[in-house]
């Protein structure tokens, strides 16, 4: 073999490193973002899922009063139970669709993202591809559930911004707990149940019309709690409990960071790129025309 | 003054109680075409998985020299993803700077048309052919091919000779894992697995007349 067939060489059939080459991050990304947005199921959730389960809890719920007791300030709070139930059927809305789709989209394309990285892709890159991409997907899931809200209640600007904020927290530890169970779970099944259990037992604890026992310290080590105490107390208590916002933001951090080491695991390759060797092999080349004997 | 571009000494791996590969040794030359043949779990995948670092022996040794393409069996793709992004996936993980390649890889294959299709929907043949040219886009020094040609119609099964046939030709190494060998005159080496032990047939001296075409 010629040493020329090894070295880099942009007239060769492929271009070595070295040339402008195409770069790993931006291809992850959108890849990882169109792989997400490809789930048509999600996408019809979204689309009928969300309006209906709005619609259904509403009329249950009526407009019967209930008492919330806030954590932080030890107010209790007497609201609009539809109001209450709204905010946690878009949690619980939330929770399931990003959960859903997000555990769907990384476990489909596990053995290729391994198979990425045997070939070269680094994994940081791919991770933080990932990564973005899921936190893309899930602040447009809650953004979106946030605004079919408004069909039901208008609970005025700063109300509606603290839902927002509190949907886009459960969407990111929901979208981070998917990617645990993708890179985790032995199955689809699995995964799906954990997903559904999870988020009805998380959301609907903390709502006091499912829970008449709420309001129990149990119920703060479920990740929709900051979530909740923030949307509930900025819509209806005209109070921003931004400690109990960041502490909805600790879930996916957790989840994330558990998610991404297992993904790291088990994309890890053991094949090192040996250019000592291949240098080797390109002067033997070279000094011989015929092959070695086997 | 010779090194080889692939060496396995002793290799061994079982999957729990079932002892797959009992000391295997192999060692392939720069520009060899060989041949593994064996019997449907005689543990053929397993020693090139081994061969190419994706699983991990129980004991014994691996060396490879040069850049690797490895062609797992079950052709490993993103269903969401057409033909054309795949290619652009595997550029990037391969720092590669142009498609030329992977362009001339699909003609020689014959499956252009489908560059805009997504791998979901493409034919159990077509898939191996992407399988195939993820495998060769960054042209290695060393192929490990599992079953490469299964799936394939006759014309294409000619077309993956011709391509092999061009890859020796500029000294690239190809190891194929196969369970039936049709032309064994176009191998150097053939080398028959069974209970987990390694056997050469020998070299064949007709491979420059007919893989050469």
């Amino acid at each position: 073999m010629p040493a020329a067939d090894l070295a880099p060489s942009p007239a060769g059939p492929v271009a070595r490193p070295g040339a402008p080459a195409f770069r790993q991050f931006p291809v992850a990304w959108r890849f990882a973002l169109q792989n997400q947005a490809r789930n048509r199921l999600a996408w019809l959730l979204l689309i009928v899922f969300v309006p209906v389960w709005y619609e259904l809890m509403a009329s249950i719920a009526g407009h019967t009063p209930l008492t919330f007791r806030l954590y932080a300030t030890g107010r209790v709070l007497t609201v609009d139970g539809g109001h209450l139930t709204l905010i946690t059927a878009g949690l619980n809305a939330v929770t399931m669709i990003v959960g859903f789709a997000v555990f769907a989209a990384v476990r489909r394309t596990l053995a290729f993202d391994k198979r990425l990285v045997f070939a070269g892709y680094r994994q940081a890159t791919l991770i933080a591809a990932k990564t973005l991409a899921i936190a893309v997907i899930a602040a447009a899931v809650a953004a979106y559930t946030s605004l079919v809200l408004l069909a039901f209640w208008r609970p005025g600007p700063a109300g509606w911004a603290a839902i927002l904020a509190a949907f886009t927290v459960i969407a990111l530890a929901y979208g981070a707990f998917g990617l645990l169970l993708g890179v985790l779970v032995r199955n689809d099944l699995e995964g799906f149940f954990l997903i559904i259990m999870g988020s009805l037992m998380d959301t609907f604890l903390q709502n006091p019309l499912g829970n008449p026992l709420a309001n129990k310290p149990v119920l703060e080590w479920f990740p929709s709690f900051g979530p909740t105490q923030f949307a509930v107390a900025g819509s209806l208590g005209h109070t921003a409990l931004w400690d109990h916002l960041a502490l909805g933001l600790a879930w996916p951090a957790a989840f994330a960071a558990a998610g991404l080491l297992i993904f790291r695991a088990r994309t890890r390759t053991r094949t090192r790129h040996d250019h000592r060797a291949a240098a080797l092999i390109s002067a033997w080349g070279h000094a011989t025309k015929k092959h070695a004997p086997g | 003054m010779s090194q080889a571009v692939l060496e396995a000494r002793d290799v061994s791996k079982a999957y729990r109680r079932h002892q797959v590969l009992r000391g295997v040794d192999l060692t392939v030359w720069p520009g060899q075409l060989v041949a593994v043949v064996g019997e449907n779990g005689s543990g053929k995948s397993t020693l090139l998985k081994i061969l190419a670092g994706t699983l991990a022996a129980d004991r014994g040794r691996v060396r490879r020299c040069g850049t690797l393409g490895y062609c797992p069996q079950d052709p490993v793709l993103n269903e969401s993803l057409t033909v054309g992004q795949h290619l652009r996936y595997f550029a990037a993980a391969r720092r590669l700077s142009s498609l030329a390649r992977a362009g001339e890889l699909m003609d020689l294959l014959g499956y252009e048309q489908y560059r805009s299709q997504v791998a979901g929907e493409l034919s159990g043949g077509t898939r191996q052919k992407l399988n195939l040219t993820l495998a060769l886009l960054h042209d290695p020094d060393v192929l490990l091919l599992d079953e490469p040609y299964q799936g394939f119609d006759w014309e294409t099964y000619l077309r993956f000779w011709d391509l092999v046939g061009d890859l020796l030709a500029r000294r690239r190494t190809i190891v194929i894992i196969t369970h039936m060998v049709f032309e064994q005159d176009r191998f150097d080496l053939l080398a028959d697995l069974a209970d987990g032990h390694l056997t050469p047939r020998g070299a064949s001296p007709g491979r420059d007349d007919h893989a050469r075409r």
